[in-house]
């Protein structure tokens, strides 16, 4: 289960690193598109464009719908939410952290310019404990 | 969600310390244990820190009689501008991640920007006997 997520992360983030998949998303994102229509604004070729329409496809961020002879592209959301749910668990942690990190460093401050004979750790500490605040 | 945001996370702090104090608490043990992977109710924490490039750190931290690890490997320290390392929470997840910490001065204090990056899962892979040696090793140096 980790594992098939794993694998399926590494895609979407791999389709998502580059900026014309991305340019491509975005355009998906506003309607169903053709390979032209894709290609369009990037100056790329018929084939080129198709790469990487085939890199979007296969992280499941976008989806083939064949009309007859026409083949059209949509944007397929959940591969998105997937990859933005990883990353809003690491902001949360993140956001966390530097609060924690943040109190302690006011803290340490604190403590050092209320009472800094007692402080015995680096002169680098001392030195920042004498700043004003 | 926007298409642009969504390739890495990246976070700003201003940090009324000084850069050299704030890259001194990524990577001093005696400060880094107590804030980057504990909780306010942890039983206890122990924190090892090998601070150069290709040199490990691992996290345990106990909560609920539960031990807790985090770990990586620093791929670059240039204090106090730059500090680059893996980073994983094997409980957790496979995976690991690259983690970007730059501190810039600003005015009296710092700026300080965490960009989290996903390493490719073939990556780790790739790199899973080097992972498989640094436990072995931490084992050892944890007495497990």
């Amino acid at each position: 289960m980790v594992l098939h997520l794993s694998v399926l992360l590494d895609r979407v983030f791999h389709a998502l690193a580059d900026p014309t998949r991305r340019a491509m998303l975005r355009s998906l994102a506003s309607g169903e598109r053709n390979i032209g229509e894709l290609a369009a604004p990037h100056r790329m070729s018929f084939a080129a464009a198709s790469k990487h329409v085939r890199v979007l496809e296969s992280a499941g961020l976008a989806r083939r719908r064949i009309d007859g002879r026409a083949h059209k592209f949509q944007i397929e959301p959940s591969a998105l939410a997937k990859a933005d749910e990883w990353l809003r668990f690491y902001e949360r942690f993140w956001t966390e952290k530097l609060d924690a990190l943040e109190s302690l460093l006011k803290a340490e401050d604190k403590a050092y310019s209320s009472s800094p004979d007692n402080n015995t750790s680096s002169r680098k500490d001392k030195d920042n404990g004498r700043r004003k605040h | 969600m926007a298409v642009e945001n969504i390739s890495s996370l990246h976070l700003q702090r201003r940090l009324e310390s000084s850069p050299e104090r704030v890259f001194d608490a990524w990577v001093n043990p005696e400060t880094v244990r107590k804030w980057l992977f504990t909780t306010p109710t942890s039983e206890s924490n122990t924190t090892q820190i090998d601070a150069r490039a290709d040199g490990q750190w691992v996290i345990t931290d106990r909560r609920d009689g539960v031990d807790y690890k985090a770990l990586g490997v620093y791929v670059e320290i240039d204090r106090p501008r730059r500090l680059v390392f893996t980073f994983g929470m094997p409980q957790f997840s496979p995976e690991f991640a690259l983690v970007i910490v730059e501190i810039a001065p600003e005015g009296n204090g710092s700026l300080l920007t965490i960009t989290h990056e996903r390493l490719p899962w073939s990556h780790v892979k790739e790199t899973e006997q080097g992972w498989k040696n640094m436990f072995t090793q931490l084992a050892s140096v944890l007495g497990e």
